[in-house]
């Protein structure tokens, strides 16, 4: 069959997501749909469409005993409670990596390399940093705008960050810009204005920086000296 | 109540969440689980009417959420349109045609094959709504409400039957007593019945706006 005809894409993507499309038919579409963009987008579509008629269906409670079994499978004790700390710093993860992989958009040339061979002729190396969600009322395939851009000065002694669209931050917040390398803790840069440039001078930047990440947190920056509020962007240094 | 707009409202809110669940952040992903395993099993529970079977099917969603949460593309598609989907997906893929059987109990029992009844599945003594009862709540969504006026009762009926309990075109056809082809092209026509009139919806918003 050519799944390309946008007649029978859409046909089977409306089947699969009604849920009539079944057995080998359906893992034969599912196996499809990683290599075709056009039936991605048309099961989209269609999952847009259908998906809010289930908001009708009542809700109904699983057993408490349900979610002991999910954290289990994830490994280790999830926090129960919504207000409650994680355990561990969300940065140790490796999951933040392969999020901030997909999140983030990377810069051309890599610290670890003007690290190595510090210079005057090397040139700042910028860093691209976008939101980690997209703001209230981005409509389904927008693009996210990038939010801030961060110049790191040739010799690794001077960040300058600039916002690239309004960020609005409640008066009783403030922006922190933070150093991340590899699974260490975060180094704080300072905090950092959400609607004019500013230049961030911390001596160097640690050694082994892959990443920058904006976080909010109380007026004068976070009291713990790591970040407390959430990680509003981020931006991945080197390739 | 707007179904559709308090589905998007709602899908904000869970859009932060699934963020930081992407990031590792257990508490986050606990917060995604209290506000959204219900509305889940809802779903799940009307496919695989066995409550202890529902549960496994959902206990993998969620283990499946927190490891593609990274994944997820907030500017794709909407949290609760992603999240339905793969529970749909996991409820759809754990049925076997003969744990269909139970949910056709209880039709067969007319004596009048011939005469389409189009609230025949709603007659069964059932605590759970119909799912034409379900459609008709979703319908309180305006642009929804206007395009289902515009569908037959046989293609209401097929479309809710498909989507709301999972039954296969030849289950609806099994249950409506009617030729699998008909069936079909009843749920097809719905679907693209309903496409085209929420393009139509759209566009007025987009021209009003």
């Amino acid at each position: 069959m050519d799944y390309s005809r946008p007649e029978l894409a859409d046909r089977l993507a409306a089947d699969y997501v009604t849920g009539t499309l079944r057995g080998p038919a359906r893992r034969r579409f599912e196996a499809l749909l990683p290599a075709h963009a056009n039936l991605r987008a048309a099961v989209r579509g269609w999952q847009d469409r259908l998906m809010p008629l289930t908001a009708t269906i009542p809700p109904q409670r699983p057993s408490p005993q349900l979610w002991q079994r999910i954290e289990a499978r994830i490994g280790g004790a999830a926090a129960p409670a919504p207000a409650a700390a994680p355990a561990r710093g969300w940065w140790a993860q490796l999951a933040f990596w392969r999020g901030l992989a997909a999140l983030a958009t990377v810069a051309a040339l890599s610290l670890a390399v003007l690290l190595a061979a510090p210079g005057p002729a090397q040139p700042p190396i910028i860093v691209v940093m976008n939101a980690t969600t997209p703001p209230a009322g981005t409509a389904p395939g927008a693009i996210v705008p990038a939010s801030f851009v961060a110049s790191i000065s040739g010799d690794g002694r001077a960040v300058v960050t600039r916002p690239l669209t309004g960020v609005s931050v409640e008066a009783d917040r403030a922006l922190e810009l933070w150093a991340i390398a590899g699974s260490n803790a975060p180094r704080s840069l300072g905090l950092i204005s959400a609607n004019a440039a500013t230049v961030v001078r911390r001596g160097r930047l640690p050694a082994g920086t892959d990443a920058l990440a904006v976080s909010l947190e109380p007026p004068g920056g976070s009291p713990t000296g790591t970040p407390t509020g959430p990680v509003l962007f981020v931006g991945r240094l080197g390739t | 109540m707007a179904a559709a707009t308090d589905w998007s409202e709602r899908s904000r809110e869970l859009a932060q969440l699934l963020a930081r669940a992407g990031l590792g952040d257990r508490a986050a992903f606990a917060t995604l689980y209290e506000r959204t395993s219900a509305h889940l099993f809802g779903v799940v529970l009307r496919i695989q009417r066995d409550r202890a079977q529902a549960e496994d099917i959902l206990q993998e969603v969620y283990v499946n959420v927190w490891r593609s949460a990274q994944g997820f593309d907030a500017a794709q598609s909407q949290p609760l349109t992603w999240l339905t989907s793969i529970a749909r997906n996991r409820a759809i893929d754990g049925l076997r045609r003969a744990q269909t059987q139970p949910q056709i109990q209880g039709v067969a029992s007319s004596g009048d094959d011939e005469h389409e009844d189009p609230d025949v599945y709603d007659s069964v003594a059932d605590d759970r709504a119909g799912p034409l009862e379900l459609l008709s709540r979703a319908a309180d969504a305006r642009a929804l409400a206007a395009c289902m006026q515009g569908l037959s009762a046989q293609q209401r009926q097929s479309v809710a039957l498909a989507f709301f309990d999972g039954l296969s075109h030849a289950e609806v056809a099994e249950q409506l007593r009617q030729p699998l082809g008909t069936v079909k092209s009843w749920v097809r026509r719905a679907l693209l019945a309903l496409r085209s009139c929420l393009e139509n919806a759209v566009q007025r918003d987009a021209a009003a706006g």
